[in-house]
């Protein structure tokens, strides 16, 4: 694996239909056939085979990023977890949350909203 | 030398497909597709299909191992 450590092997894999996957490939779809309409040939019958392997590498990237992006959010939840673990006292069972326990929070999710 | 004509005919083939040169260009003919090409993509396409589904077939076989469950 060249980008995914050893590590990564552990969380479950994605299925061959998968979000980013799909995406990809409807992204490579649509490259076809604005390619098509640019040469002046009919967007959807023209060209198949182009549009079979741009649709075909859309969705291999995808699902490959779906990998990459299940992993660093598994890191990220684990990390989360592990200052959960270490710092109770910021995390009471009852009551109102602290000031500092909520910040984590949200930078956490700040984190994961940047991996975008 | 005797690699003069291979040299020269591989420069001619490449001014072929890299040229504008109205004395030699031709418009592309869609009833004459150009059956290298469309073969080197679909053959690239189940490829790529073939290595998606390996790939896919290795990481559930990892997963498996490495969570116990079989």
């Amino acid at each position: 694996m060249g980008l995914l450590p050893d590590e990564a092997k552990v969380l479950p894999p994605p299925g061959i239909v998968n979000r980013n996957s799909v995406w990809f490939g409807l992204c490579g779809w649509a490259t076809a056939m604005l390619h098509n309409s640019l040469n002046r040939r009919p967007a959807l019958k023209a060209g198949l085979h182009r549009q079979a392997l741009f649709i075909t590498v859309g969705w291999f990237i995808g699902y490959h990023l779906t990998k990459f992006e299940n992993y660093k959010y598994a890191t990220l939840d684990r990390d989360m977890s592990e200052y959960i673990r270490l710092h109770p006292e910021e995390f009471p069972d009852k009551g109102n949350s602290t000031w500092k326990s909520s910040r984590i929070r949200v930078l956490i999710s700040v984190l994961r909203f940047s991996l975008y | 030398s005797p690699y003069g004509s291979l040299l020269s005919s591989l420069l001619f083939s490449l001014l072929l497909v890299f040229s504008r040169n109205s004395f030699i260009a031709s418009k592309p003919d869609p009833s004459k597709p150009n059956m290298l090409r469309v073969g080197l993509a679909f053959g690239s396409t189940a490829v790529l299909w073939a290595l998606l589904f390996k790939q896919h077939r290795t990481d559930v076989h990892e997963y498996k191992t490495r969570n116990g469950l079989e």
